[in-house]
């Protein structure tokens, strides 16, 4: 499997231990971690492989540092890449745009030639609406640290599992 | 079937193809706003003025975006009290801002006279609005129907805080606007709390715009109102869908609010360290200022050169609005109600007239014709008044949509406030419109209009003259038809309360006629109220010159005498005219005075009739308690004490509700029997 960039902000909290834990999933396997508060474009092209930690803020947003960041990506060729997309949300607070970040970043990269790997199911969740869903499916890892936070480990582990087949 | 919900907002404006004098012009409105903004609470605490202040901090991007769309030569503005940002978008100057935070005599909006940090201005078609928030949906809705009906080029906008969708009128409004496919804007500022009430104590929908996806015709865009790319992108879109199909639109806008709801909020109470954390960190002008920068639209130069040049703005606003002055305590009574008509034809609202006898129903169907006829821009509506042949429940308005088409006389909902706000609305769009509207299908249904009728009367002195709504607001008034509790009742001692509006109340034909023709030749609005039990009386039909104009506040004595004076209106002017015929036959002499005119008040006629008598009998229908009586007497014992030989004494119904079965209503109204017992004793007191 080629190396796989993890992006994510360094400065954020929760989705910064959720990136802790993703990386560690990876043990032994070439990961390596970018700080999206300063990253370049550039680094962007380094990667076949890539995951992205994007949280929704708000009632269905990006956040600052992701939204800030797009335009500069709005060139990047990403065919070829397979990118993999995990984020924090919370189905009951929120329950009408749960995680809809993911599929907000999903939509981006698959208009530049992504393909978005690491798609899971919607059992286990109960929520009413969400951008993150299409054909049935999530376009990524929705993890619900303030309702279910015990299923994150087992989550993470599973998911991971199934891009290790999925990655180039 | 096109779903318009899913219809995608084009990014016309992103951060690198914007052009860089539009993106400094954005700045610099963002930073002077935001200055003054901070310093606004200052002003407080030096004790110079803006007792009201709600920060909008934090709104900056879906503020920016509904000045920048708004046109002044073509659409409708009504910004809401946290709107400071979009009143400097739309183009006022940051000493029009601060001339309104301390109230001075130059406020563009309203001379002072409203409270602080509801900005507009008038002149440009940004509306000043009320305290009482997201009532000027109805407005907006009302001018763009004036619009669609005018062909106009522009849109209206309303503004208002997510939490304040909470109101039923709200609610009137939009499904008017998806109804009549009008060309109109709702923008919705979510910032999640209506004070410190988080929103989803509002409603269950975390987003309010969704609770109307079901309605028909009505485009839903949500957008993140902290992102000046994204506000804009989705307001250029509201505007170009709604002028394109004249179709309604919802902009729901994302924002926070990074402060307090307003001074007198202390949010700490209600919000942790940790929200207030998150919040500061998506400040919305610190967030355009990173983009400006991180795509080296502009150098760290250039910004602080737009930053000192606001500040410089600033101090120049501010010294120049603390050296403006205050207003004069004497202009309190400037702008209460416009000037009437002048109803020269007839001074003294009396004719000669002798032809051909005309019921007072009859008066008011020919008086709308003729002048709907003369005057292309009336319009009237209500419910239940335009449907083939009918007119209304008492076919008052009968055949007037046949001859002036379905646009200038419509029905409206069973909503009685949205009858009466869109009224105000549409009134704004030309000083020509008159509106007649039926309130409610009779008077004792028009309270859910209650707040409208009070913000009618306000208009003009809130806007220190600059509008004033031209509407006559027709109600079938009283009882003596066996109509119980709510077909029944005498609202004009409620309704005569407000200063902004007169108010009339004929008793015969003629003098319906000649009230109606004046109110609607007048500026400002008109509350007329019908004595329906009249409607087809012979005893109120009389002969009607088509000219008839009776001027405001002029009484008519309808009986000379000289031994007793019955003050009266509406139907018990009948009931006093047959008591005076009775107690003529037992050798006394009365006058009856018919008002026609409670406010204005003819004192003088009242007045020169006590001195004559020296007796007074104030009759009407309404109860005694609480009645328009009371502001009578009051005034008779002030003003003529010393030329009553009696105490002056009311006749009017019990202090009960108006019963349903005929026994009941007749011991609850006044008769003959009560005015002439009450009048006798008077005379012989």
């Amino acid at each position: 499997m080629k190396k796989i960039g993890l992006f994510y902000s360094f400065g954020s909290k929760k989705t910064a231990k959720i990136a802790g834990i993703v990386y560690n999933s990876f043990s032994g396997d070439d990961v390596q971690l970018i700080n999206v508060d300063e990253v370049k474009k550039e680094k962007f092209l380094e990667f076949d492989n890539l995951i992205v930690g994007v949280p929704t803020w708000f009632d269905g947003e990006l956040p600052n540092y992701w939204d800030e960041l797009l335009p500069a990506l709005e060139e990047i060729d990403f065919s070829n890449k397979r990118v993999a997309i995990f984020g924090l949300g919370d189905q009951k607070g929120y329950t009408e745009n749960f995680c809809d970040a993911i599929g907000i970043m999903a939509t981006f990269l698959e208009e530049r030639g992504a393909l978005i790997v690491g798609k899971t199911a919607v059992e286990g969740y109960t929520f009413e609406g969400s951008k993150a869903v299409r054909d049935g499916q999530f376009v990524g890892l929705p993890l619900d640290q303030e309702n279910q936070a015990r299923l994150t480990n087992g989550r993470i582990e599973y998911w991971v599992g199934n891009l290790k087949k999925e990655f180039i | 079937m096109k779903v318009l919900q899913d219809i995608p907002v084009p990014k016309t404006f992103t951060i690198k193809n914007t052009d860089k004098v539009i993106l400094e012009k954005w700045f610099y409105m963002m930073t002077l706003g935001r200055m003054i903004d901070e310093k606004a609470p200052n002003y407080l605490k030096q004790a110079i003025g803006w007792s009201y202040h709600a920060p909008y901090a934090g709104h900056d991007g879906i503020q920016l975006a509904i000045g920048q769309i708004f046109n002044r030569e073509t659409d409708h503005l009504f910004p809401y009290y946290r709107d400071m940002l979009t009143n400097i978008s739309a183009g006022l100057t940051g000493e029009e801002i601060i001339l309104n935070g301390i109230s001075k005599a130059a406020d563009v909006t309203s001379g002072g006279r409203h409270m602080s940090n509801h900005i507009g201005k008038p002149e440009w078609n940004i509306h000043n609005v009320s305290s009482a928030t997201g009532n000027h949906t109805l407005h907006a809705v009302g001018v763009a129907r004036a619009i669609k009906y005018y062909k106009g080029k522009g849109v209206a906008i309303s503004s208002q805080g997510e939490s304040s969708v909470s109101e039923g009128y709200v609610y009137e409004a939009i499904n008017g606007a998806s109804t009549e496919e009008l060309p109109v804007i709702f923008v919705f500022q979510d910032n999640g709390y209506g004070i410190s009430v988080p929103k989803k104590d509002q409603t269950a929908n975390r987003k309010v715009a969704n609770n109307f996806s079901g309605f028909k015709n009505l485009r839903i865009i949500h957008c993140n109102g902290k992102d000046v790319f994204d506000s804009i992108n989705a307001m250029t879109e509201a505007k170009k869908w709604s002028l394109e199909n004249q179709q309604p639109c919802i902009v729901q806008a994302n924002c926070i609010r990074i402060h307090a709801h307003s001074n007198s909020d202390r949010h700490d109470l209600y919000r942790n360290d940790a929200e207030l954390g998150y919040v500061q960190e998506s400040d919305p002008l610190l967030k355009f200022k990173r983009m400006l920068l991180r795509y080296e639209r502009f150098t760290d130069e250039e910004i602080l050169a737009i930053e000192a040049k606001a500040k410089e703005e600033l101090k120049v606003a501010h010294r120049n609005a603390l050296a403006s002055p205050d207003p004069d305590p004497a202009s309190i009574y400037d702008f209460v109600i416009p000037e009437p008509y002048p109803a020269s034809k007839y001074p003294e609202g009396l004719h000669n007239f002798s032809g051909e006898k005309k019921k007072l129903i009859e008066g008011l169907n020919e008086t709308l014709k003729a002048e709907f006829r003369l005057n292309p821009d009336t319009f009237i509506w209500g419910q239940d008044i335009a449907n083939k042949d009918k007119g209304g429940i008492f076919n008052v308005s009968k055949g007037l949509q046949k001859e002036f088409g379905t646009a200038r006389v419509f029905n409206g909902p069973i909503a009685e406030d949205f009858i009466t706000g869109t009224a105000n609305g549409m009134s704004r769009y030309s000083k020509k419109i008159r509106i007649v509207v039926e309130g409610a299908e009779f008077a004792d249904y028009f309270w859910p209009a209650m707040e409208q009728y009070v913000e009618m009367t306000h208009e003009y002195w809130r806007t220190n003259g600059k509008f004033s709504p031209n509407v006559t607001i027709r109600l079938a008034s009283g009882g003596y038809i066996g109509g119980g509790l709510y077909h029944s009742q005498s609202t004009e001692g409620a309704l005569a309360t407000f200063p902004g509006i007169r108010v009339v109340y004929p008793s015969f034909a003629d003098d319906a006629a000649g009230l109606l023709r004046t109110s609607l030749r007048s500026e400002g609005p008109t509350l007329f109220l019908e004595p329906k039990a009249l409607y087809n009386s012979p005893a109120a039909a009389t002969p009607i010159p088509d000219d008839f104009e009776v001027p405001f506040g002029k009484a008519r004595i309808r009986r000379e005498g000289t031994d007793l004076s019955i003050i009266t209106y509406g139907n018990t002017t009948h009931l006093s005219l047959k008591v005076a015929e009775r107690l003529s036959g037992e050798g006394f002499n009365l006058e009856v005075i018919d008002i026609r005119s409670l406010i204005p008040l003819d004192k003088e006629t009242i007045i020169n009739s006590v001195k004559k008598t020296g007796r007074v009998l104030v009759v009407h229908e309404d109860k005694v308690f609480g009645g328009f009586g009371g502001e009578l007497a009051g005034m008779i014992g002030e003003e003529a004490f010393e030329f009553l030989d009696a105490p002056v004494r009311r006749v009017g119904s019990a202090f009960t509700p108006v019963g349903f079965n005929r026994i009941l209503e007749a011991a609850i109204l006044i008769n003959e029997e009560k005015i002439y017992a009450a009048a006798l004793a008077l005379l012989k007191y």
